[in-house]
């Protein structure tokens, strides 16, 4: 008889994950790659590339879940037993790998949070609320700007002698502090590490204000792969910061742990990645609000829609 | 344009603000004997007119008044009232005044800051302006009757929210606070509104709950504006109970204005805080400890963007969650017009307190 494999994606604004898991966590398959405004379709090749690495002889899927900032479109495109939000997901899977960690710190392609655990649960959470200064998209464009791969960015920063001053409080004010440090004359891997140093700081100074961190400390998200802020990290919090090779798979993993738990179950197939969705945008008309209204298409038949304030915009 | 007039009385409009209106409309026709602009719900297009005419760094109360006045303007006001407060909400008032008259329009302005921490003759000399044939007797009915409908549909929005997640039968919870709302609206009395809420407050008590053993309570804290006004907050309190918990708010009109006051409140919370810090401050960490004290799972801050006195009870808020072990969830509002971040906030939160719950059981 085949085994339960459990499947989990996790669709970010930047990038796209996805993993299969068996009964006892172990990973059978994974993914990542950049999502490119295309979430629909980078879920797609996700799963192609699941369906690859997976051993269809062995294990059968019998549940999957969403999260990330489009899984609501892409739970229904898979018609997922869990969809639910990065944060819980995030804080579960790092919890299933690490049950001792105690802080969690997350910086990703647009936002940046930190979960406090306590016993293997999370306590407390905290997610940047009105500014992205500091977050990976940040990184990227000034990476642009100096001619640099962010990928580059950690090796970069530590081959730096001293960190050039950076303003950290705002992106605007950042940025121009960045522009004059250039022009001044200051050697690139200097303000490189600089600008390492200010998403650090930024971090702690506006997303884990007031929260107490505690070793053992995971930092995941796509920054984490920048060796620059780990080490910044760590110099200001005077404590080891763990970097997972696996930790740009958390949501993802954590999802696929919730769809398990979740005790629903139905057959899910890679079919779904050779069939055609699309979503249209309604506005309704019923009353001034205007309420943007999604629908989502499989193979020109209605699955979902979502977007209606009130009773008036549903559509089904 | 000129206005065609029925009769000779005046329409006096007020902004939008939660549930109040109800009130206040009562006071004005049953006790000034004037007429009332009831506005509809707020739309997009009300903060969006808002915003239009407002100063960037305004608070989002600012833009959200200012679009219902403009909108009441629009709809044939010819007296507008505007409420002071205990913050730069003071100056409001007359900040509005100026935008609307540079916006051409011609109406009635009665600014209450001026009046609040007046003299009783003063209130009554604005009675008479508003009404020169205002019959006393009947005025200081409709304003006990009035007050007393707020009290009443405070009552009831606190049941609904402790318990409307549990309801057995779904829906059952909002039939009965929409109808109970029909009927604040048709009340011409005293007996009638104290009817209506009878009938609302047994039918609510004697509904069925399935209420688990262990729920999730979450304490509702913030600016006064912001945290009362549904519309404002995105429904926030709304949200919490669909995702399943026990909601509840102290702070509402009931308890800021007719109950005890910040002087009595400051001597229960003098561990944390030893002078007033403005606006609702007190009544911020008074209520934030006693749900501390009570044991709640969590606490939810709200505030408008740039508050300041809210934001000088940040830090006490988290002296709290600290020595009580109870986690915060700070809300900054602003205009914006998308749920997708709060509704992501949110569930994560009530997700951490349902499984913490669990775990630690």
């Amino acid at each position: 008889m085949r085994k339960k494999a459990y499947l989990g994606i996790d669709i970010g604004s930047i990038s796209t994950k996805g993993v299969v898991i068996d009964g006892e966590n172990r990973f059978l398959a994974e993914s990542y790659l950049w999502t490119e405004g295309d979430p629909t379709g980078a879920s797609k090749r996700v799963l192609q590339q699941l369906k690859e690495q997976f051993d269809g002889e062995a294990y059968h899927i019998v549940a999957s879940g969403t999260t990330g900032s489009a899984r609501r479109l892409v739970g229904a495109m898979l018609g997922a037993q869990v969809v639910k939000n990065e944060i819980t997901a995030h804080a579960v899977g790092t919890t299933a790998l690490h049950p001792d960690v105690r802080t969690i710190l997350e910086i990703g392609g647009q936002d940046s949070k930190i979960i406090c655990v306590e016993n293997g649960v999370a306590v407390d959470y905290a997610m940047n609320t009105l500014c992205a200064a500091g977050t990976g998209a940040f990184l990227s464009s000034q990476a642009h700007r100096l001619g640099v791969e962010v990928e580059q960015f950690g090796e970069i920063a530590l081959s730096a002698r001293k960190a050039a001053p950076v303003a950290a409080r705002c992106t605007v004010f950042a940025e121009s502090d960045l522009v004059h440090k250039l022009q001044v004359g200051y050697p690139k891997e200097e303000i490189i590490a600089g600008l390492c140093k200010a998403v650090a700081g930024n971090y702690l100074n506006n997303v884990a204000k007031g929260k107490k961190i505690v070793a053992p400390v995971v930092f995941q998200g796509g920054v984490s792969k920048n060796a620059g802020v780990v080490k910044m990290f760590e110099e200001e919090l005077h404590m080891p910061v763990l970097v997972d090779e696996k930790g740009h798979l958390m949501g993802a993993f954590g999802i696929a742990i919730l769809a398990r738990e979740s005790h629903k179950e139905s057959e899910f197939s890679f079919d779904v990645a050779d069939m055609e969705f699309r979503t249209r945008e309604i506005t309704c008309g019923k009353c001034a609000n205007h309420c943007e209204i999604i629908c989502v298409y499989r193979e020109k038949e209605l699955i979902d829609a979502w977007g209606n304030r009130c009773d008036r915009g549903a559509v089904r | 344009m000129e206005k065609i007039k029925i009769d000779d009385k005046k329409t006096l409009a007020f902004p939008r603000f939660h549930h109040y209106n109800y009130g206040i409309r009562y006071i004005v026709e049953q006790g000034l004997e004037q007429r009332y602009l009831m506005l509809p719900e707020a739309t997009k297009e009300t903060i969006e007119l808002g915003s239009k005419y407002s100063p960037d760094y305004a608070c989002a109360p600012f833009k959200h008044t200012l679009g219902s006045l403009i909108e009441a303007l629009n709809a044939g006001a010819d007296v507008l009232i505007e409420i002071g407060g205990l913050c730069r909400l003071d100056y409001y008032g007359a900040l509005q005044k100026e935008i609307l008259r540079e916006l051409g329009y011609r109406f009635e302005f009665v600014n209450l800051a001026e009046y609040m921490g007046g003299r009783k003759k003063e209130w009554l000399k604005l009675a008479k302006r508003l009404n020169p044939k205002v019959n006393m007797a009947k005025l200081l009915t409709g304003v006990y009757d009035g007050v007393k409908m707020a009290e009443y549909m405070d009552e009831i929005e606190e049941i609904y929210f402790r318990s409307a997640a549990f309801e057995a039968e779904k829906g059952s919870f909002r039939r009965i606070c929409r109808q109970f709302v029909l009927e604040m609206q048709t009340a011409e009395s005293r007996g009638e509104i104290k009817e209506g809420y009878q009938k609302a407050k047994q039918a609510l008590e004697s509904l069925e709950l399935r209420r688990p053993r262990y729920p999730v309570r979450i304490g509702v804290v913030g600016e006064y504006f912001t945290a009362m006004d549904a519309h404002s907050n995105q429904n926030l309190q709304e949200k919490l109970v669909r995702l399943g918990a026990s909601v509840e708010r102290y702070l509402n009109v009931t308890n800021c204005h007719f109950r005890a006051g910040e002087a009595a409140l400051r001597p229960r919370i003098r561990e944390y805080v030893q002078y007033n810090m403005g606006a609702t401050t007190t009544w911020t960490v008074y209520a934030a400890l006693s749900y501390a004290k009570r044991g709640f799972d969590g606490i939810v801050h709200v505030k408008s963007f740039g508050c300041t006195p809210e934001m000088d009870a940040v830090p006490i808020l988290q002296n709290i969650s600290r020595d009580f072990h109870i986690p915060v969830l700070y809300l900054s509002y602003d205009t914006q017009n998308s749920d997708t971040g709060l509704d992501t906030r949110l569930e994560a939160f009530y997700d951490m307190l349902e499984r913490k719950k669990k775990v630690l059981r």
